[in-house]
């Protein structure tokens, strides 16, 4: 019975159109995001940069954070994320007395008009550098640490300078870096990490990836919604809920036809990039990993589109309402902000979109491969639990032995 | 196997409000008529012989399965809700193939079950229509084809010809009837000229409560000798209506011709006449709160 009812499902979702609206949204977001891409060519000897590259140079690391921290105090304003959302924070006199204090251990600047100096000279000597025209600034303001500052003390006073600007800020130990300019060298080890350990596709398939899943952390909710409230709309509840059929199989039939009907579109899009990336490959002379993309998108896609089906699916069962929009698009939108912060690749976390916004950092990748994995992992299997209990729910729905009561809940908010 | 359902002392509540009150019933088969007002109970016990309400207490089996067993009783029961409809961008035919792997049928079986049916139900040459463009009668008559999809043993529906027009409704009642010779179809209205037409066995509910049971005839019978007609002048009706339940009024002019219902003749002008099902039925009502007044079917 399975299978004929998903054949059905299928055909029902191929005959909404919010499945058509979903599809149009995947691909305005691949045109727009990514139908320009254009494959990385070989890194030639003298080019005028090859891009940035995170440094672990204790030293580049203390005076990149150091001079974003002057420059933020010259202002007298500093950015944070604090539950990743954007928040500027301007401190009392107290605490922007302890930064000055701060300032002035590690680099012996001392008060404000002496860091605005720091931070002026700084920029002047960049546009000397570049022959006094408008210089292209590729890494931020830089201030050397005063002599003897050890590492060790230097991260204790960062953690103080996040502790003080109430976390998420760019000193705290999972944000502080230092971005350096790529050598020739550093640019042709990424290009054969691409080629070579990638096999080209690996990489385009992740940033592939990294922009469908943002949309993939939303959209299916909406099918979701449609297709469980569907059956009361059309007043076919009573009719279905009679028929010989268990809960177990109409859920999953549902729900696994959701997630064919979302992968589909995806699937097609994929083959755009992988053609890209075969004519550069028989031109360059790569081996190619064909099923790339598949992976990728069965192995990073995939569990998100599970997730936020089975939310969906879930508490329209349970409700009877669309509140399962409102709860996903909660989601959705603190998972984006959040994920922000590791856009570059190999911070997933469990962050239910996981970012890589780039074909290279391979090794970023693999760094964060096993956390990638276990997110996967623990975002399938809950969608999993989410469904067996959708399933439960219905069945009860069936029995009439469970019905939300709104007025019992309205009752009891007036009791409240 | 038992080829009827049993009822037993069967309590329905919703919450603290008893919706039905000690139910017994043997239902056999053929047609089944379960009469009675708007919220006698009717729906209730529809949902609870269909598996869609866990019976409060007592004992309840269709065709020797117990209704806690769902689906068993699914496997056996087709059901028709007072209100229902089908998914409107679905094609009758597609609708019936839908409904049709939820119960289980196979493909063959679809094939051939599905044109048969809809042929049955005089719908053969609107397979392809959508749902939405269906009449009010072409769904309820789609809504039989589908509870009979799977040839269950009982056939379950809930008020079927509310808001048919006289023809779909006779036509309706006759699909019904040839339905019944071969299992049991429990037919639950509040309209008397269904029951009369088509059922020979009835219940009659009110407030949750089994009032009748037994053959129409029987019920008729009850009312034998307690109905009269009479022609009287309008300025009269007033009166006559404080003192007797009227089943029908006819106006002849400026007089009317009122049937009614009353244990001894009540006056000269008065003549007895047959009883029916409706004057049986409103004699039965009488003073359980049924009121003074017309059935569906008044003249």
């Amino acid at each position: 019975m399975f299978g004929r009812l998903f054949i059905r499902e299928c055909r029902q979702t191929a005959r909404s159109l919010i499945y058509w609206l979903v599809v149009l949204v995947l691909i305005f977001d691949f045109t727009t995001q990514l139908g320009s891409t254009e494959i990385a060519e070989k890194p030639k000897k003298g080019q005028k940069e090859y891009g940035l590259k995170l440094s672990d140079d204790e030293n580049l690391i203390m005076e990149a954070t150091l001079g974003s921290l002057i420059e933020e105090y010259s202002r007298e304003s500093y950015r944070t994320y604090p539950i990743g959302f954007y928040k500027n924070v301007t401190l009392n006199e107290k605490e922007d007395k302890r930064i000055g204090e701060i300032i002035k251990e590690t680099t012996g600047i001392s008060g404000r008009e002496e860091a605005e100096k720091a931070v002026d000279d700084w920029y002047g000597a960049k546009r000397e550098a570049s022959g006094g025209e408008a210089a292209v600034m590729m890494t931020g303001v830089e201030i050397k640490p005063v002599k003897g500052l050890s590492y060790e003390r230097f991260e204790k006073l960062m953690d103080e300078v996040d502790d003080i600007l109430g976390g998420g800020s760019d000193y705290a130990e999972s944000e502080r870096g230092a971005a350096v300019p790529m050598t020739y060298e550093d640019a042709v080890e990424e290009y054969r990490e691409l080629t070579e350990k990638d096999r080209l596709t690996g990489g385009y398939a992740r940033l592939f990836s990294d922009y469908m899943v943002l949309f993939l952390g939303i959209l299916p909710v909406f099918l979701a919604v449609t297709r469980s409230l569907r059956d009361r709309r059309a007043g076919m509840q009573e009719l279905i809920y009679t028929r010989k059929g268990s809960s177990a199989v109409i859920i999953t039939s549902r729900y696994f036809a959701i997630l064919t009907m979302v992968v589909i579109p995806v699937l097609a899009l994929s083959l755009i990039p992988l053609s890209q990336c075969l004519k550069y490959s028989s031109a360059a002379g790569i081996s190619v990993d064909m099923l790339a993309y598949v992976k990728y998108i069965f192995g990073w896609l995939l569990p998100t589109i599970m997730i936020v089906t089975a939310v969906g699916m879930f508490f329209t069962e349970l409700t009877d309402t669309a509140l399962a929009v409102l709860v996903q698009g909660a989601w959705w939108f603190v998972s984006v902000f959040t994920g922000a912060r590791g856009i570059g690749g190999g911070v997933y976390g469990w962050n239910l979109i996981p970012r890589h916004n780039t074909a290279f950092n391979w090794k970023g990748y693999q760094e964060g491969f096993s956390q990638l994995v276990s997110n996967r992992i623990f975002y399938g299997s809950l969608a999993v639990i989410l469904i067996a209990f959708t399933v439960f729910i219905y069945s009860q729905k069936r029995k009439g032995r469970y019905r939300l009561s709104w007025k019992g809940i309205g009752r009891l908010k007036k009791q409240i | 196997m038992s080829t009827t359902i049993e009822i037993r002392n069967l309590n329905q509540y919703y919450g603290k409000k008893q919706a039905l009150k000690d139910v017994s019933l043997t239902i056999e088969t053929g047609m089944f008529g379960l009469l009675g007002r708007n919220g006698a109970g009717k729906t209730t016990l529809m949902k609870v012989l269909a598996t869609l309400l866990p019976k409060s207490e007592g004992e309840v089996s269709v065709c020797g399965n117990n209704v806690e067993r769902a689906q068993e009783v699914r496997r056996i029961t087709g059901y028709l809700p007072q209100e229902f409809s089908m998914y409107p961008n679905m094609t009758v035919y597609e609708a019936m193939d839908y409904l049709g792997v939820l119960s289980g049928l196979g493909k063959e079986e679809r094939k051939q079950r599905i044109p048969e049916l809809l042929k049955r139900v005089n719908l053969q040459y609107d397979k392809r229509k959508r749902v939405k463009a269906l009449s009010g009668g072409m769904k309820r008559r789609l809504g039989i084809a589908q509870a009979i999809l799977h040839n269950p043993e009982v056939l379950i529906v809930d008020e079927p010809t509310a808001g048919l027009d006289p023809e779909e409704r006779v036509r309706f009642r006759n699909l019904l009837c040839e339905i019944a010779e071969e299992r049991i179809v429990i037919l639950s209205t509040h309209i008397v000229g269904d029951i009369e037409a088509t059922c020979e066995k009835i219940a009659v509910l009110d407030k949750g409560e089994i009032i009748y049971k037994g053959t129409v005839s029987e019920l008729i019978q009850m009312a034998e000798g307690k109905v009269f007609q009479a022609e009287i002048s309008k300025r009269e009706l007033e009166e006559l209506k404080k003192q007797y339940v009227v089943t029908s009024m006819l106006t002849l002019g400026n007089n009317v011709m009122v049937r009614f219902l009353a244990e001894e003749e009540p006056f000269k002008s008065a003549k007895p006449c047959e009883a029916g099902v409706e004057d049986a039925y409103m004699y039965l009502m009488q003073g359980r709160g049924g009121g003074n007044g017309c059935l569906d079917g008044c003249l």
